[in-house]
């Protein structure tokens, strides 16, 4: 508690330094890196903060210390050249994008580590530090290193706001952007660069293994949320600043935790939340509906056989009965037919299920469904009678009355179904 | 039977466009007058699609040149509206009507500027046009295929221009919307503008349009309408590729260069 205190009341300036650092590190990379979910240039972030680790060692190698400037510069260079490679291989060879982009990655990282134990080999005192690029050391965030990371954060985030429209053309229909003149290649090179800019200023705080996860996660995560590109960019910024600082502060409170991996658990965390229960795209909601469509269908199949079972003559069916015709389901049946005594389709005296008014006419309108779409079948689509039944059986819950209204028309308003039964329509008597 | 024309809106001039090399239009040589509803028939890899990216400079010529109002696309490109492909984008993206048919408006509106009320009024208007007004702000994915091909039109027509390229706007489009889209072109071909179309489907094409361009790799014919539908001709498009045609592409692809690049 007192370190929650202690660090979230910012009494410790270097800490608000590296809170700010990190928001703003987070915004920026959730925002190019939504773009380029969207674009299905995942795979590209990651190789690219892969391969900003020998840029990195050479930016150290070259100025004898860990000096920001020269660490940031290499690790663009790096990060532009495994880019232009990329593209440059896969226009000139026959070889498909994940093979290159698998070897880019494993090359330049591999080179990266190479050159690390050069370093340490060398015995250089100021390379103590080095290591932390891996996974990152957001506590070690000072503050010169705040403007340099910082200022390339806000550049981003000024830039993608100011080319929204550009951007989105870009990922949505790049042709058409040619197509009214705009530089789409131009628009393409700046999306690069702030996209390898996005990783270059992870490299501290998150390194450079995990970097990919702040870039791609959040969008991805977000997605479950909205159909808007506005909340979704808004939606995957909170996600990435929330975890950013959760990590930190982790990192903070237990001695020996790098930072990278903690914002990597906390945004997954995120992620997996919003997989299982974000409305109507989590897999909480899509069962939910699932279910409640099933007891709707099962309802409506009830209803279904008290109208033939009055069709037969009968007035009512008894529950043993139905529980004859829907065998094995006693539970089933029995909660269906609280809901439809609820919803004031059936009444029950002791064990009679009668229909009332209002439930004849939703049982005729379910079987009128149903027989005109067995007929549209059969005239239409000149499938025989005999199959007609069961694809029926399943549409007859989803036809709007829209459709009801179309089938009637283009059917002529038809008496009777392939099977030679009356169609039941609302002013016939049941 | 290819009709030259004087005064043309649209030159095609010797064009030869390959992929990785094969040719997929040999030497297409035509001019259309302007104002007309206009037809590009033939059977699948015909090289419709790439007739049109040729026109709109989204595939490079091996040789040969397009001009439009006879000026190069460059100068002209204001005046020019595309419609892709449906199939070509992502319809998951995240997107209302709305935003699509703004996209229209992108080309005079310019780079950085973001559209205001003014281009708003003008997105609207066209997705009214296209009978979609009950669907702006539907997110794109939940549209039919129809919709889509309708939202796409509503776009081009935002571009304002004078003409339009389309490319298979009648792909996945139930009846009653084709007849729409088809009474919708030719009332901009009366107010003047010349709409090419590629198209699929010969029955429709024989009622709707008003000169036809038929394609089997190479120009087979192009034309008004009564003089190129003929059997004879029907049977060049669809009834197979020339023989020597594909043994030459297949030539051309086992060596390491293009030899009909400039």
């Amino acid at each position: 508690m007192e370190d929650f205190l202690y660090f979230f009341t910012f009494q410790d300036s270097s800490i608000a330094f590296v809170v700010i650092g990190i928001t703003l590190l987070g915004l920026g990379s959730a925002y190019v890196g939504t773009y380029s979910f969207l674009d299905k240039k995942a795979l590209l972030g990651d190789a690219i903060s892969h391969a900003v680790l020998p840029g990195i060692c050479l930016g150290f190698m070259l100025a004898g210390e860990k000096n920001p400037i020269y660490i940031v510069s290499g690790a663009f260079f790096s990060g532009a050249l495994a880019t232009f490679l990329t593209s440059w291989i896969r226009n000139n060879t026959k070889l498909s994008e994940d093979a290159i982009i698998a070897s880019i990655l494993s090359i330049f990282f591999g080179f990266g580590v190479v050159l690390l134990t050069v370093i340490q080999k060398s015995g250089n005192p100021e390379m103590a530090g080095l290591n932390q690029f891996i996974f990152g050391n957001a506590i070690a965030i000072l503050e010169e290193d705040l403007y340099i990371y910082g200022g390339l954060a806000i550049l981003i985030i000024i830039t993608l706001t100011v080319f929204q429209k550009e951007f989105s053309l870009l990922v949505f229909n790049p042709d058409f952007g040619i197509a009214v003149g705009y530089p789409m290649g131009l628009i393409r090179l700046i999306f690069n660069v702030l996209m390898i800019l996005a990783v270059v200023i992870g490299i501290q705080a998150i390194g450079v293994v995990l970097m990919a996860a702040l870039l791609i996660t959040p969008g991805a995560a977000a997605r479950f949320w909205t159909d808007r590109l506005h909340k979704l960019l808004i939606i995957s910024g909170i996600f990435s600043v929330i975890s950013g600082i959760a990590g930190t502060y982790i990192s903070f409170i237990l001695p020996q935790m790098p930072t990278g991996p903690w914002v990597v658990v906390c945004l997954s965390f995120l992620a997996l939340f919003s997989f299982l229960f974000a409305p109507n795209k989590g897999v909480l909601s899509r069962t939910i509906s699932r279910n409640k469509y099933l007891r709707k269908t099962h309802q409506d199949h009830l209803l279904k056989a008290l109208h033939h079972a009055i069709e037969e003559g009968k007035k009512y069916l008894t529950i043993e009965e139905i529980y004859e015709a829907f065998p094995y389901q006693k539970q089933k049946n029995n909660k269906s037919i609280d809901d439809l005594i609820k919803n004031r389709l059936v009444t029950k005296n002791q064990n009679i299920i009668i229909l009332t008014n209002e439930g004849k006419s939703e049982s005729k309108r379910i079987v009128r469904l149903h027989r005109l779409w067995e007929l549209y079948l059969n005239e239409y689509m000149n499938i025989a009678p005999d199959h007609v039944h069961d694809t029926a059986e399943k549409l007859e819950h989803i036809l709007t009355p829209e459709m009801e209204a179309l089938l009637e028309k283009r059917l002529n308003f038809p008496k009777l179904d392939p099977h030679q039964e009356n169609i039941p329509r609302d002013y016939d008597d049941l | 039977m290819i009709t030259q024309v004087d005064n043309p809106i649209l030159e095609i001039h010797d064009l030869i466009v390959s992929y990785d090399q094969s040719p997929v239009l040999w030497n297409v040589d035509l001019s259309l007058p302007s104002g007309k509803l206009i037809g590009i028939l033939g059977p699948n890899g015909a090289g419709k699609s790439t007739l049109i990216k040729a026109i709109m400079g989204l595939v490079k010529p091996s040789s040969g040149y397009v001009k439009i109002f006879d000026k190069t696309l460059e100068q002209v490109r204001s005046r020019i509206s595309y419609v892709p492909q449906r199939e070509s984008v992502d319809w998951n993206f995240p997107a209302s009507v709305l935003d699509v048919v703004m996209m229209g408006t992108y080309g005079k509106l310019g780079l950085f500027k973001r559209p205001g009320k003014k281009e708003k009024d003008i997105a609207l208007s066209c997705l009214d046009q296209v009978g979609m007004m009950s669907f702006v702000n539907r997110q794109i994915s939940e549209l039919s295929g129809g919709q889509q091909q309708r939202v796409f039109i509503a776009r081009a027509l935002a571009q304002e221009a004078d003409l339009y390229l389309m490319d298979e706007p009648f792909a996945g489009v139930d009846m009653s919307t084709e007849t729409a889209i088809f009474h919708l072109l030719q009332e901009m071909t009366a107010q003047g503008k010349t709409v090419i179309v590629v198209h699929h489907d010969i029955h429709s094409a024989m009622n709707y349009f008003d000169w036809m361009i038929m394609l089997n790799l190479h120009l087979v014919a192009s034309g008004p309408n009564e003089k190129v539908m003929s059997e004879e001709l029907l049977r060049k498009t669809y009834g197979g590729k020339l023989n020597l045609l594909t043994k030459v592409t297949d030539i051309i692809k086992q060596k390491d260069f293009n030899p009909l690049k400039n």
